[in-house]
C-alpha cells in the first residue's frame, strides 16, 4: 500500500508542475523562434510522457494501452501549443517516452523480468528511481522557465 | 573481468578527444549540427556505460541506473554547453532517458559480449559521421 501513496504524491506534484509550464507556453506562444520550439518541445514532451507512462503503469497495472495513448496526447497538446515544426517531434517523442516509462514501470513491479533477485533488490531500493526522476523533472521544468527569461 | 574496464577507459579517451575536437571547431558548427552532436553524445555515453556496468555488476540495478543516468546527463551537458543553452537542455534530456533505459536492456539480453561490440561499432560510426559532418560544415 505504501508505494501506491508515494506514486500518487509524486504524480500530483509533477502534474501540477507540468500544467503550470503548459499555461506559461500558451500565454507566450507568439514570442518563440524555431530553434527554441524544437528544443523545448523535445525536452518537455519526452520527460512528461515518460513520467506519465511510469505513473500510469504503476497505478493501473492491467491496462497497457493507457500510457501509450496518454503519451501521444501529451505530445499532441505541447506540439499544438508550440506550432508547426514541433508537432511532429512532439508526437514522436511522446510515443517513445511513454514506451520507455511503461518498460521501467513493468520492471519495477516485477523485478524478475530483468533477472533481478527479488530479495536483493528491495522495494525501497527500486522505488528510489521514480523519486529521483521526479526531482530531475522539476529541475528541468525550472530550467525551461529560466530559458524563457533569457 | 578487467577487459571491460580497459574498454571503458578507451571510450573515455575517445570522448575526451571528441570534446577537444569539437571545442576547437566550435565556431564552424551551426545550431542544427550542434543539437545532433549533443543528443548523440549524451545518448551513446549513457548507453555504453549502462550496458557495460550492468554486465559487470548484475546485482546492483539501482546504483548502476543512477550512475549511467548521471554519466548521460554530464556528457549531454558538456557537449551542449559548447553551443547553446537550449541545446544543452535537449542533450540532458536525451542522456537521462537513455541512462534509465540502458541497464534494463543490458540485464535482459543473453549474449552480452555481442551486444557490447555492436554498441561500440555504433558509437565509433557515430564519431566518424560527426567528424565528417564537422569537416564539411
Amino acid at each position: 500500500m505504501k508505494p501506491l501513496l508515494l506514486i500518487i504524491l509524486l504524480s500530483s506534484w509533477n502534474g501540477v508542475g507540468g500544467y503550470r509550464l503548459y499555461r506559461v507556453f500558451k500565454k507566450k506562444q507568439v514570442l518563440f523562434d524555431d530553434h527554441f520550439t524544437l528544443a523545448a518541445c523535445m525536452a518537455v514532451t519526452m520527460l512528461t510522457s515518460f513520467l506519465a507512462g511510469l505513473y500510469l503503469i504503476l497505478l493501473f497495472p492491467d491496462f497497457y494501452i493507457i500510457p501509450l495513448l496518454s503519451g501521444l496526447w501529451i505530445g499532441w497538446r505541447f506540439g499544438a501549443v508550440l506550432r508547426s515544426p514541433a508537432l511532429l517531434s512532439g508526437l514522436y517523442n511522446g510515443a517513445a517516452g511513454a514506451l520507455t516509462g511503461t518498460m521501467l514501470g513493468a520492471v519495477l513491479q516485477n523485478p524478475a523480468l530483468c533477472r533481478l533477485p527479488a530479495e536483493a533488490a528491495g522495494m525501497a531500493d527500486l522505488y528510489s528511481i521514480p523519486v529521483a526522476a521526479a526531482c530531475f523533472y522539476m529541475c528541468i521544468l525550472a530550467s525551461l522557465r529560466y530559458s524563457l527569461r533569457m | 573481468m578487467p577487459a571491460l574496464f580497459y574498454l571503458l577507459t578507451i571510450d573515455v579517451l575517445f570522448y575526451i578527444g571528441a570534446f577537444v575536437y569539437a571545442f576547437n571547431k566550435k565556431k564552424l558548427i551551426g545550431i542544427q549540427l550542434g543539437m545532433n552532436i549533443s543528443q548523440i553524445m549524451g545518448g551513446t555515453a549513457a548507453l555504453l556505460s549502462g550496458i557495460v556496468l550492468i554486465s559487470e555488476f548484475p546485482f546492483h540495478f539501482t546504483v548502476v541506473t543512477f550512475i549511467s543516468a548521471v554519466i548521460g546527463i554530464l556528457a549531454g551537458t558538456l557537449f551542449g554547453l559548447l553551443f547553446d543553452y537550449q541545446t544543452a537542455l535537449t542533450g540532458v534530456t536525451n542522456g537521462f532517458m537513455m541512462g534509465l533505459m540502458s541497464p534494463m536492456l543490458g540485464s535482459i539480453i543473453n549474449t552480452s559480449s555481442l551486444v557490447i561490440w555492436f554498441v561500440h561499432v555504433v558509437f565509433f560510426s557515430c564519431l566518424l559521421f560527426i567528424m565528417i559532418s564537422i569537416q564539411r560544415s
